[in-house]
């Protein structure tokens, strides 16, 4: 027995000793390597909190190359399932990153002084950020009280859209079949559904779907809430509608328009055109079902869907891929979406007020917004992601493939990774030499596009998908940017009451939809009255008055 | 028989005879604090390091109950708040949803308790009268393992199982017990039964151990005596296992009905959708999506608070209960 616990103690000993060995090792690695980066210019390791992060080293190729630039590490943090009490956690604990992507929780950090005013570094030493804002600057600064500048805010500036996001989408391969017929209100998106459906009730041996939304989480809202605004001819404003002209805001769900689009879907319910699962299945689910290339349409934001593309793709089943279509209720309404919002301005990227290295943290921030970072984060490293023909950036096929078909592209190499929420030049921005800095430019979209959406982008003698949609000059620019980009102020009913307002109106609507066509009208109301009574008239105020507040404080009333 | 006239004490030590300090208890206690506790001094001081981690995580957070008087914000500090009263208590109980999430709570927390108590013991009962030993450690380790499967994909699983081209409606509408295809997911008065039935199939191998163990300890004699008698295996069950484990299942019954109110809001926010949601909110969720959420620390703490109340209120009265029958209780 002693023998046997010597020899185990011997054995613990010796692995300690290892463990402390390796541990020496790999720190002289770490000072090697930083020594002959030129002594002193050890990497800072900031962190950074993102709103909507994923698990990510930064390590890869751009990373690298960021560093370089800036001596500065990033030690990315994000919220676990997407949660929301991320931000009033560390408000709580009181220790903060160094920097913080909030989106609309800044205004708590605010409050709890957890971040400082950027105003005068911006004002001594960010020329770029100054270059890039420039009389959008405004846009960024906090409120009519506090006028300051806490965030320096993400989204384009100077934003040309060469692809919509959120609309209705249709196969390419219903259009093929159907002769590419005009696509423009709910009416003939269901026709054309119900045709197709009639030809094939079945796809690679399974069941058609003709629509399928993804209702179950918080998914709810860019899938079931969104379109509907988009139906009706609004611009995206959240939860809200907004009159451009008042600044009157409202609660969507209480206009009559919400009532139609709801009652339509509740028709394709009825008829059998919904995916039964529409309010049950999980993202995992739904993904999969896209991808086997049964799912006829969905309406839903792209970013959403991408892994699904990737995969129709890779299986060789392009014409099941989606086209964006410009759908509304009825021809009286216009589609919205190349809405110009201004720059959006709300959401952006704070430094801490705990953070050691705040200078360091800001010039960071400001060399994002240079060129140099510009072009960086959008292309990639010369010579590596692209190349240079006739002074024109072009990239690598085998880059433009990946970032096609992979999803998980851009993270692995960084190439468009570190765009948002970053500081960013818009699609219409140029570099010195008159060169687009995002690849979104209209030949490179073009360049993208699939075989058979060029088929049908043919056939509808038009260009690009955008080209289908109301132009963008048609449209009214937006005086408040977008309201979900709005800072709710802490300790105010909207919150609470709008939280209230969203749980019934994301369950009353489901259950609207899913009922008998006859009973819909009577459950509509009922849900009128519970948001009613959960003082959704007192939200209006309140959310009309903020929307005020921000054309005033915007000089865009 | 002859151990059977041995004394024994309800903990089954032997009584000590022929004790010298016995006298002593009868003695004047002026000196006996003191002298007991020296006596006692190492066990004392083998308690103390637990005496105080449960002093500076259990007892000092409690002073954090103050912020439910305040309107708690960060930056004030500790006592630079607004002191409001039961401003938060009036508003949770104004709160229509918070009823509902008490309702599905303490609905989903008995159900769960009811359930997943038969389940382990029925689990136990049966494991131990099997005889073929090797089958029997295999059943019980493939039993444990939906333990350390996390609520996430338990609940993929269950969605998958019971989704529309799921192998649950294959079966069922294949052998003609269903016209067609049940949507499970999107049936509110079926959710407390599918949560149930995930947690049964997730803890009973788990929650058996205990129970496994105490019928193993179950003096062999007894059942060599009834089989003596003729009783058949389930009469030995009955009158033996059981009886035998008695004490244990009251106290643990005990020990879960405080947790009662604790189910915690994973497996409700895994398996909720937006069709089932007034079946789904539980107390955890609300003040997760009501409170902390919405930076009110406060109207959390509230809720919190609330809990700890009926915890303690619940295990009262569980406890009262068990003294009453004169079984196993907690204190």
């Amino acid at each position: 027995m002693k023998k046997h616990l010597s020899v185990l103690l011997m054995l613990v000993l010796a692995s300690m000793l290892t463990l402390a060995a390796c541990g020496d090792d790999s720190a002289s690695d770490e000072n090697d390597s930083s020594g002959e980066n030129g002594g002193s210019d050890e990497p800072v390791t900031l962190t950074f909190f993102s709103s909507d992060g994923q698990e990510k080293a930064f390590d890869d190729p751009v990373a690298q190359k960021i560093t370089e630039e800036t001596g500065v590490v990033l030690e990315m943090d994000y919220p676990v399932g997407g949660n929301d009490e991320a931000i009033p956690l560390m408000i709580a604990g009181g220790e903060y990153p160094d920097l913080i992507f909030a989106k609309g929780d800044l205004g708590k950090l605010i409050d709890a002084g957890g971040v400082i005013k950027l105003d005068d570094l911006i004002e001594e030493r960010g020329d770029n950020l100054k270059a890039l804002y420039g009389d959008q600057i405004d846009r960024l600064r906090n409120s009519l009280d506090d006028p300051s500048i806490y965030q320096v805010g993400t989204y384009g500036v100077e934003d040309e859209p060469m692809k919509t996001s959120g609309t209705f989408q249709m196969q390419l391969e219903v259009l093929r079949e159907l002769g590419y017929p005009e696509i423009n209100t709910l009416e003939e998106f269901e026709d054309a559904l119900t045709t197709y459906y009639e030809m094939y009730p079945e796809i690679n041996g399974q069941k058609t779907l003709p629509l399928s939304l993804q209702g179950s989480d918080w998914r709810w809202l860019i899938t079931v809430g969104n379109p509907a605004g988009f139906a009706g001819g609004f611009p995206d404003d959240g939860q809200w509608v907004i009159d451009n002209d008042t600044g009157e805001t409202t609660y969507k769900f209480m206009l009559p328009e919400f009532k139609e689009y709801f009652e339509w879907l509740n028709g394709m319910n009825a008829k059998g055109l919904l995916d039964p699962e529409s309010f049950t299945q999980t993202q995992d689910t739904y993904i999969s079902k896209l991808s086997t290339g049964r799912v006829l349409s969905v309406a839903d934001q792209d970013w959403n869907i991408g892994d699904a593309r990737s995969a129709l793709i890779q299986d060789g089943m392009e014409n099941r891929t989606f086209a964006p279509l410009p759908v509304t209720l009825d021809e009286s309404k216009t589609h919205q979406g190349l809405k110009d919002y201004g720059f959006a301005g709300g959401w952006g990227i704070a430094i801490s007020s705990t953070s050691e290295n705040q200078e360091l943290a800001f010039d960071f921030l400001d060399w994002m917004a240079s060129e140099e970072a510009q072009i960086l984060v959008n292309w990639g490293i010369e010579g590596e992601h692209y190349e240079m023909v006739d002074g024109e950036r072009v990239m690598f096929e085998e880059v433009r493939e990946s970032l096609n078909t992979n999803s998980d592209y851009p993270r692995e190499s960084g190439v468009g990774y570190y765009i948002y929420p970053f500081p960013q030049w818009g699609t219409g921005a140029v570099d010195s030499n008159g060169q687009s800095i995002t690849r979104d430019t209209r030949e490179q979209v073009i360049d993208d596009l699939l075989e058979p959406e060029q088929e049908a982008l043919d056939a509808y003698d038009i260009e690009l998908w955008v080209d289908g949609f109301p132009q963008r000059d048609e449209l009214e620019v937006s005086r408040h940017g977008a309201a979900a980009n709005f800072s709710i102020p802490s300790g105010s009913d909207i919150q609470i009451i709008q939280q209230r307002a969203d749980d019934i109106t994301e369950q009353r609507v489901t259950e609207a939809v899913l009922a008998e066509p006859s009973e819909f009208d009577q459950l509509w109301d009922a849900m009128i009255a519970e948001l009613e009574e959960a003082g959704v008239q007192q939200l209006n105020e309140e959310m009309t008055e903020l929307t005020q507040n921000v054309r005033e404080l915007w000089g865009t009333n | 028989m002859s151990k059977n006239l041995t004394p024994v004490t309800p903990r089954g030590a032997p009584l000590v005879r022929g004790n010298k300090s016995h006298k002593n208890t009868y003695a004047p206690r002026k000196k006996s604090f003191w002298k007991r506790l020296m006596n006692q001094k190492a066990l004392l001081l083998m308690s103390l390091p637990f005496v105080i981690w449960l002093i500076v995580f259990r007892y000092i957070p409690v002073l954090g109950w103050i912020m439910a008087f305040q309107d708690y914000k960060p930056q004030n500090g500790f006592l630079g708040n607004e002191w409001v009263g039961l401003k938060h208590f009036r508003d949770l109980f104004n709160e229509p949803i918070f009823y509902r999430a008490l309702e599905n709570t303490i609905g989903m927390g008995l159900l769960g308790l009811v359930f997943g108590t038969i389940s382990a013991i029925l689990f136990a009962l049966m494991l131990n009268e099997m005889r073929f030993i090797r089958f029997k450690k295999i059943t019980q380790t493939i039993s444990y393992l939906p333990h350390f499967v996390s609520w996430v994909i338990v609940a993929n699983i269950v969605t998958t199982m019971l989704s529309l081209e799921g192998p649950i409606n294959d079966l069922l509408t294949s052998l003609g017990i269903f016209d067609g295809p049940l949507n499970f997911m999107a049936q509110p008065n079926l959710f407390w039964g599918i949560v149930t039935s995930a947690e049964v199939w997730k803890s009973t191998g788990w929650n058996a151990i205990i129970y496994f163990a105490a019928m193993a300890g179950i003096d062999p004699q007894l059942y060599e005596a009834a089989k003596v008698d003729g009783a058949s295996r389930v009469r030995q069950m009955w009158h033996i296992t059981l009886p035998s484990i008695r004490a244990v299942i009251i106290v643990l019954l005990i020990l879960s009905i405080g947790n009662l109110i604790n189910i915690g809001f994973e497996k409700q926010m895994l398996l909720g959708n937006n069709i089932v949601t007034d079946k789904a909110i539980v107390i955890d969720l609300y003040a997760l999506n009501y409170g902390i959420g919405m930076f009110r620390y406060s109207f959390g703490t509230a809720i919190g608070i609330f809990k700890s109340v009926v915890s303690v209120i619940l295990i009262l009265i569980a406890n009262g209960f068990a003294k009453r029958i004169g079984e196993g209780r907690v204190f």
